[in-house]
């Protein structure tokens, strides 16, 4: 799995490639910790690459999602979902409370 | 001759891709439809992560040995270990109606395993270790 992030004007465009399962996903936390950590809480989430994601790993978006919504500081946002994945959101329950787009540049805008 | 596929590997979490992989091939080559394989690998993933954390209490030194074949009309996949067993029911489910804010963080991973599969059972210190079965039926 593979992590990287843009800071750009209004939010921090997080890409995540690859397998995000048990093993993998504390990586992803840590790069959102770290995000978080420098004060900045409006991430964009590009899911376009992600092959495989678990309960683990919705855990870490979960996680990060509660702490940036915190007194309304800032928001996750997700979008360019493979439809697989979408399916996995779906079967968290999750799809109604996210925002979700089908293109990275409307997530980004959206901030 | 119906084909068994065997899988056996250490109960290392970098071992999930494997397993992950050993799925997706057997699935496919058993005949199952593309999403159907992945709910069978999304499934396996929690129960072996489960298995790995849980079962083995993280550490890497324990076996996870996993089976797939086909019965009759369904998959059948079988994953046992020698680890502690624990109580599923014990496990309470989430509530994917709950708002966010307020959802608990146990209980995703086997809520998936029983939402993805037809069947899931558990069978605790038997002789051949603990065995979990999962089945879905073929479409």
């Amino acid at each position: 799995m593979e992590v990287s992030n843009t800071e750009l004007k209004h939010c921090d465009l997080v890409a995540v490639k690859g397998r995000v399962d048990s093993s993998t996903a504390p990586q992803l936390d840590e790069a959102l910790k770290a995000i978080m950590e420098k004060g900045r809480y409006r991430i964009v989430l590009d899911l376009s690459g992600v092959e495989f994601l678990g309960s683990a790993g919705l855990r870490a978006i979960v996680s990060a999602y509660k702490t940036c919504r915190r007194w309304n500081r800032g928001d996750v946002r997700l979008a360019e979902l493979p439809s697989r994945i979408q399916g996995v959101f779906d079967l968290a329950g999750i799809t109604p409370l996210v925002k979700i787009y089908p293109e990275v540049v409307l997530a980004v805008g959206s901030f | 001759m119906l084909r068994k596929y065997e899988l056996s590997v250490t109960s290392e979490l970098d071992n999930l891709a494997s397993i992950g992989q050993f799925i997706a091939d057997t699935t496919r080559a058993l005949g199952l439809s593309g999403d159907e394989a992945f709910a069978v690998e999304m499934a396996v993933d929690e129960a072996c992560a489960n298995v790995i954390e849980h079962a083995y209490d993280g550490k890497p030194d324990g076996t996870i040995e996993v089976t797939c074949y086909l019965e009759e009309d369904r998959l059948v996949v079988t994953i046992r270990d020698h680890g502690e067993p624990f109580d599923p029911a014990s496990v309470r489910c989430p509530d994917t109606e709950c708002s966010l804010k307020y959802r608990e963080v146990g209980g995703l991973g086997l809520h998936f395993m029983r939402t993805l599969m037809d069947e899931v059972r558990f069978e605790f210190d038997t002789p051949e270790g603990n065995v979990l079965r999962m089945t879905k039926v073929r479409h």
